[in-house]
């Protein structure tokens, strides 16, 4: 539900300059918030994570059009400002390996990022009490939710009607061409058809997230350990798996 | 996802005019198309702008066929959005060649130019993290393809998928990519070290905009023709 496969100048202009715009003051503020770090040693593991998640993305689950994006185990593991910049790694990669939609790179890299954003934030604001295969799993299925209806919105006020492609071919109407009128589309149905699919795949990505941040707390609880998440983990060290 | 590999091999190893071309110059050529696309409401000027490409990319020895595979991938999304649109053959005409010729344009340019020289002239106006991490996710892409591969046919011989059993499927499946990113994350590490030996400094990334050479008519040229088909038929 992250990623829109949208072709390109389906949405108006307005929307996808505003989605570039937007992206480029997200990825502003989370550089800005990067600055301290010894970046030379994040890199090779923002290379390695942003490659996890396309390759994820190639496991899609056929039934429901739904793939895989690892974007909040990419968001514990990374932080949210560098989980960011790995989300314009993936669509810019995304968009160089054919996928399609190169005008939506902006608004795609908003949902990704915000997934891994706010599953960052969910992992670990949520209690304690929970394993961490249930804090995880719990964070993936909020932050799709709520990425889910961002996604919702955005569709909404992109206000995109079929007609604007049945009644312009010079003074030809679509009946005068022989087609049907194109009937309105209607966003409750867009809405019902996201959120219906949408939440099996949540589940499943929601569990597979959740058993992947529960083996590297296993084997390699020092990834969870970032040092964005310092102030955490020194703070309550059970928190990252210490 | 595609054969990155084989996309690759093509980029790496074609000799054709496409090739010759400048990273600018296909770029631009990627815009034009893109601009035309999204100019376009009509499917007529944009099937012929296909057209051109599928012609073109014949005739510059590119693998025109896998490319119209290849950006078929757009066109089963397309699809999906049109039928949720509820729109009539024209719309869905409409929306398929709006993803499939700039699909087919990405294509075009992607198995005609090797990755690193399309990252390489990205640097020179993206942030420096921006173009290593784009370099180091392509060098780890391969690496995690390979040990995927590996994976996959590891489960089976163990008897770790059972078709219908989705439980266990998905916790096999979890535990694969959790040892596949522990691992990748090792050989990233030991990549980190053999970089800074090699004197890495925090800029790995060579950042060349290039020269617009003899070769760049036909790209620049195919793009514009593109986009005037369809203004022109407006």
């Amino acid at each position: 539900m992250t990623h829109m496969h949208i072709p390109d100048g389906i949405f108006p202009v307005w929307l996808w300059i505003s989605g570039f715009l937007i992206m480029a003051c997200l990825l502003a503020f989370s550089l800005y918030r990067l600055r301290g770090m010894d970046m030379k040693k994040k890199i090779p593991l923002l290379g390695v994570l942003s490659a996890v998640m396309l390759v994820a993305m190639s496991l899609e689950i056929i039934p429901i059009a739904y793939h895989l994006n690892l974007s909040v185990a990419t968001g514990i593991l990374l932080g949210p400002s560098l989980g960011f910049v790995a989300a314009v790694i993936v669509n810019l990669m995304l968009a160089f390996l054919g996928h399609g939609g190169i005008t939506v790179i902006g608004l795609n890299t908003i949902l990704l990022g915000a997934e891994a954003m706010l599953g960052h934030t969910f992992y670990y604001i949520l209690t304690d009490k929970l394993s961490t295969y249930w804090r995880a799993a719990l964070a993936t299925v909020l932050a799709l939710f709520l990425v889910s209806l961002l996604l919702i919105a955005i569709v909404g006020v992109s206000h995109v009607d079929p007609q604007t492609y049945g009644h312009e071919h010079g003074s030809e109407t679509a009946a005068e061409r022989g087609h049907d009128a194109a009937v309105p589309a209607s966003l409750t149905t867009f809405a019902i058809v996201v959120l219906s699919l949408g939440v099996i795949g949540w589940i499943i990505e929601g569990a597979i997230t959740g058993a992947v941040i529960r083996f590297i707390s296993q084997v390699r609880p020092d990834l969870l350990a970032h040092t964005l998440h310092k102030d955490t983990c020194r703070t309550d060290p059970s928190r990252c798996g210490l | 996802m595609i054969d990155v590999a084989r996309v690759d091999y093509w980029a790496a190893n074609g000799s054709g005019p496409f090739h010759r071309a400048s990273v600018l110059s296909k770029l631009l050529f990627l815009a034009f198309v893109v601009a035309a696309a999204v100019a376009c409401r009509d499917p007529y000027p944009l099937a012929v702008g296909t057209g051109m490409l599928i012609v073109l990319a014949a005739l510059a020895g590119l693998p025109w066929a896998v490319i119209g595979a290849l950006s078929l991938y757009a066109a089963v999304f397309a699809l999906l959005y049109a039928v949720s649109l509820r729109g009539d053959g024209w719309t869905y005409a409409v929306l398929l060649l709006k993803a499939v010729t700039p699909a087919y344009a990405v294509g075009m340019v992607i198995v005609s130019t090797p990755y690193p020289k399309i990252f390489s002239f990205l640097s020179a106006f993206l942030p420096e993290i921006l173009a290593a991490g784009l370099f180091m996710t392509y060098r780890t892409l391969f690496i995690l393809l390979d040990m995927m591969d590996n994976f996959g046919t590891a489960i089976r011989l163990r008897g770790g998928f059972s078709p219908g059993n989705i439980v266990k499927n998905s916790s096999n499946i979890a535990k694969g990519i959790g040892a596949l990113l522990v691992r990748a994350v090792e050989r990233s590490s030991r990549l980190y070290a053999v970089m800074v030996v090699r004197g890495y400094n925090g800029k790995m990334a060579e950042t060349t905009v290039g020269a617009v050479g003899v070769h760049d008519w036909l790209p620049v040229g195919t793009g514009l023709a593109v986009l005037t088909t369809v203004l022109l038929w407006r």
